[in-house]
């Protein structure tokens, strides 16, 4: 087939015509050795799919490890109160004196901002900050939302057990405490959430309220990370898949039911290997239903104790806000729709977030956003706010870790990719080899013709040529029987291996061009053989 | 149109030196119908290659229509069999599996004054085939064809480019007696239609008359040198 198609080439030159009518005469050992060829050019297309396929999965990878995703935490985060914590954990002891403050005095959240600075100036002086502290608490952080004074010693909090111990700041506590540090402030709140999800180059937005719970399962137990959080974050984390039932629904968060999904260290600690689907947890006191179990599809993450992804319960945020009567959030998930959006979308973010909390120009957010980006600098060992400077300025700051990540993790494809080379690099000399040697039959065969086209005019340069155009003929055509077999190699290996493999039209080229490479390469000297003919002995060659 | 001057040449076979021409001069004017005659290894063909720009002598002069191309490069030699030289040699030397056509055709490949089109190139040849009267055999391969058509075939492929000089050697050696009179009748008819200058190469004393003068060569000297009339035997 392959040979007539190229007879359709003939009209082109009559070099090209001669050469074909020359490979038709020795057709067996023509398409054998354009088999070699093949074997040696599908391979070598077989390894840039699979190289290609790799650099594809691992890019997957990386952006499903989270590049788009945009973390935006309530509360603002500033170096110079790092060991705010153990400040906050001793005034944790305090709060059974809490001293109720009078509502009409409550600063409005932005005072609180600049009350805030005031706290950095006066971090010797750290009497005044209980104060503060105590004042956030008790307003929840907003105008709108704050608790009257007396009703505080009401609410009754499950995780109020005098029975418990608890080594943290109790969660009505903490949360609205400024100076409890990241994500504890009680800033952001569910309108936000919506507002944000209506940005452009926005796609999932999820809430989420997060706490250190212990649950139970009868006698087993386990400290582990609470999530309240929502729907989307199923389509926020592409890694996750589901070992067992569902994540839970609409109508369930609507309703804020005591449903739980269990990260996959949480389930082995508490159920063992057995399915834990249907069975119940305990928490605060309360029961929740299992429901479904969480585990990492990638092989970048594995589940780990304590990575706070997999070790960890998820409920819906509502049932969250429900138990522990709250209704703000610790953060906001969002993922931008394109990697490469990452910081345009943080800043569309930032200034939305300003507008809804009114914001004075000159004064500082009352939020903290971060992305994989500014988290690779900012761990990075420079002084945070070097690194969020830079985070703020650099363009395509996302690409540049991206391309770190996928450097680490291209090694491993690296072994399958030597071997391919290895066996390309095989039998395109073993196919080299077989169109020096078929060319070189034919020249001998040849002879005397060539000796009757030197005597009526031809040139050596024509006879070079003519002899090279078999050749390369002949790898070329081997070439797109290799292409043939390269793609369907790759196929197998996609869906034998799991490997992913990508046949780009810039590979096939190249494949083409390896052919004609190894056409040229082989028929060289063959051809020069020919062209170098004395016309006199050619003739008479019997 | 042929004038060569002390022309010498040697081959080197291991330690030999063999003196296939020891100094050959003479002149071979336009239109002349020359014969070759002489034992084997007289130098006769090889003094056919030289003046056929097949290869270049030892020392001496060639001068062809009026050009020295003793010394030419490879490819202006190529140039210069291509386009003032036809040749007929006597294994016919067609391609095979390829039509009488095609094998017409093939000098044309290899013209340097602009690419000829298929169609050209078909019309020529086609015309070529004509004249030595084998128009009804465009589409035949060597094997179909009789000796004496496949050297007719042969020589419209020396005629296709409309050469000046026309060489064969031994055109006849492989026929029996009526086709190679039917071949020299050929050759004889194309030199008063189209004024070219043959050199025949024969070892036939009856072939030889053909021609308008004979040489004799011997030891790659010219021992005789003759012009006589053309005696076409009936």
């Amino acid at each position: 087939m392959t040979i007539r198609i190229l007879t359709r080439l003939r009209a082109l030159h009559p070099s090209i015509d001669i050469a074909l009518k020359a490979l038709t005469r020795n057709r067996l050992q023509t398409v054998l050795t354009m088999l070699g060829i093949a074997v040696g050019v599908g391979t070598v297309l077989a390894m840039m799919a699979v190289g290609a396929g790799a650099q594809r999965s691992i890019e997957q990878q990386v952006r499903a490890a989270g590049l788009n995703q945009i973390t935006v935490s309530a509360g603002n985060w500033k170096p110079k109160v790092e060991d705010s914590g153990a400040a906050v954990a001793h005034q944790g002891d305090a709060g059974d004196t809490l001293v109720l403050p009078i509502p009409e005095l409550v600063p409005p959240l932005r005072r609180f901002e600049l009350g805030f600075d005031d706290d950095v100036a006066s971090t010797n002086g750290r009497d005044g900050v209980g104060d503060d502290v105590v004042r956030a608490i008790a307003t929840g952080g907003s105008p709108d939302h704050r608790l009257p004074a007396d009703d505080i010693a009401l609410v009754r909090h499950p995780e109020n057990d005098p029975m418990e111990k608890h080594d943290h700041p109790l969660a009505w506590q903490r949360l609205g405490d400024l100076e409890a540090g990241l994500g504890a402030a009680a800033t952001l709140t569910f309108a936000d959430a919506e507002a944000i999800s209506q940005l452009d180059g926005v796609q999932y937005v999820a809430c989420g309220v997060h706490a250190n719970a212990r649950v139970y399962n009868g006698e087993k137990r386990w400290f582990t990370r609470m999530h309240g959080t929502d729907l989307q974050l199923l389509d926020i984390k592409r890694t996750w898949t589901l070992t067992h039932g569902r994540f839970f629904t609409n109508a369930e968060q609507n309703a804020a039911e005591q449903v739980m999904v269990l990260g996959q260290v949480v389930a082995e600690k508490l159920f063992g290997p057995a399915n834990p689907v249907g069975g119940f947890i305990t928490l605060w006191n309360q029961p929740f239903r299992v429901v479904g179990v969480v585990t990492s599809a990638s092989w970048v993450v594995r589940p780990a104790p304590g990575d706070d992804e997999f070790d960890a319960v998820y409920m819906p945020y509502t049932t969250t806000h429900r138990l522990l009567n709250l209704t703000k959030l610790n953060d906001i998930t969002v993922t931008a729709a394109s990697t490469g959006a990452v910081s345009e979308v943080s800043k569309r973010i930032a200034a939305l977030l300003r507008q809804r909390h009114g914001i004075a120009e000159t004064a500082p957010d009352d939020f903290t956003i971060s992305t994989q980006a500014t988290r690779a600098i900012t761990t990075g060992g420079l002084p945070p706010n070097v690194a969020s400077a830079i985070a703020g300025n650099v363009r395509e700051l996302e690409r540049v870790t991206l391309e770190q990540l996928a450097g680490t993790l291209e090694r491993s494809s690296t072994t399958m990719r030597w071997l391919l080379t290895a066996v390309a690099a095989v039998s395109l000399l073993v196919g080299g080899i077989g169109i020096m040697n078929i060319t070189l039959l034919s020249v001998t065969e040849r002879t005397r013709e060539i000796g009757l086209r030197l005597a009526v005019g031809a040139r050596s340069r024509d006879i070079m040529r003519q002899f090279l155009i078999e050749a390369v003929a002949i790898s070329l055509a081997g070439g797109v029987i290799g292409v043939v077999c390269g793609v369907i190699a790759s196929a197998t290996i996609a869906s034998t291996l799991r490997w992913a493999t990508v046949v780009s039209p810039g590979a096939v080229l190249v494949a083409f061009g390896v052919a004609a490479a190894v056409g040229v390469f082989f028929g060289w000297y063959p051809a020069r053989r020919a062209a170098a003919l004395d016309p006199i002995a050619a003739l008479r060659y019997e | 149109m042929i004038a060569v001057r002390d022309l010498e040449k040697e081959y080197h076979v291991g330690e030999h030196v063999i003196h296939a021409l020891r100094g050959i001069t003479l002149a071979i004017d336009a239109t002349e119908f020359v014969t070759v005659v002489g034992p084997s290894g007289s130098g006769k063909s090889t003094f056919m290659h030289i003046i056929g720009c097949l290869d270049r002598p030892t020392r001496g002069d060639y001068v062809l229509n009026g050009r020295d191309v003793s010394q030419l490069p490879g490819d202006e030699l190529a140039r210069v069999r291509n386009e003032t030289i036809g040749f007929v040699f006597q294994g016919f030397n067609l391609l095979a599996r390829t039509t009488a056509l095609e094998n017409v055709e093939l000098p044309l490949l290899y013209t340097r004054a602009g690419a000829l089109s298929g169609a050209e190139r078909r019309e020529r040849a086609r015309h070529a085939l004509a004249v030595v009267g084998l128009s009804d055999r465009e589409d035949h391969h060597p094997n179909q064809l009789s000796g004496g058509q496949q050297q007719r075939v042969a020589i419209a492929r020396a005629l296709v480019n409309t050469p000046r000089l026309l060489l064969a050697d031994e055109p006849t050696g492989n026929l029996d007696t009526a086709t190679s009179q039917e071949v020299m009748d050929v050759f004889a008819r194309l030199r008063e239609e189209h004024g070219l200058t043959l050199v025949i190469i024969t070892h036939e004393r009856d072939i030889a008359a053909w021609g308008t003068r004979t040489i004799d060569f011997k030891d790659g000297h010219v021992v005789l040198d003759r012009t006589h009339e053309q005696a076409a035997p009936v």
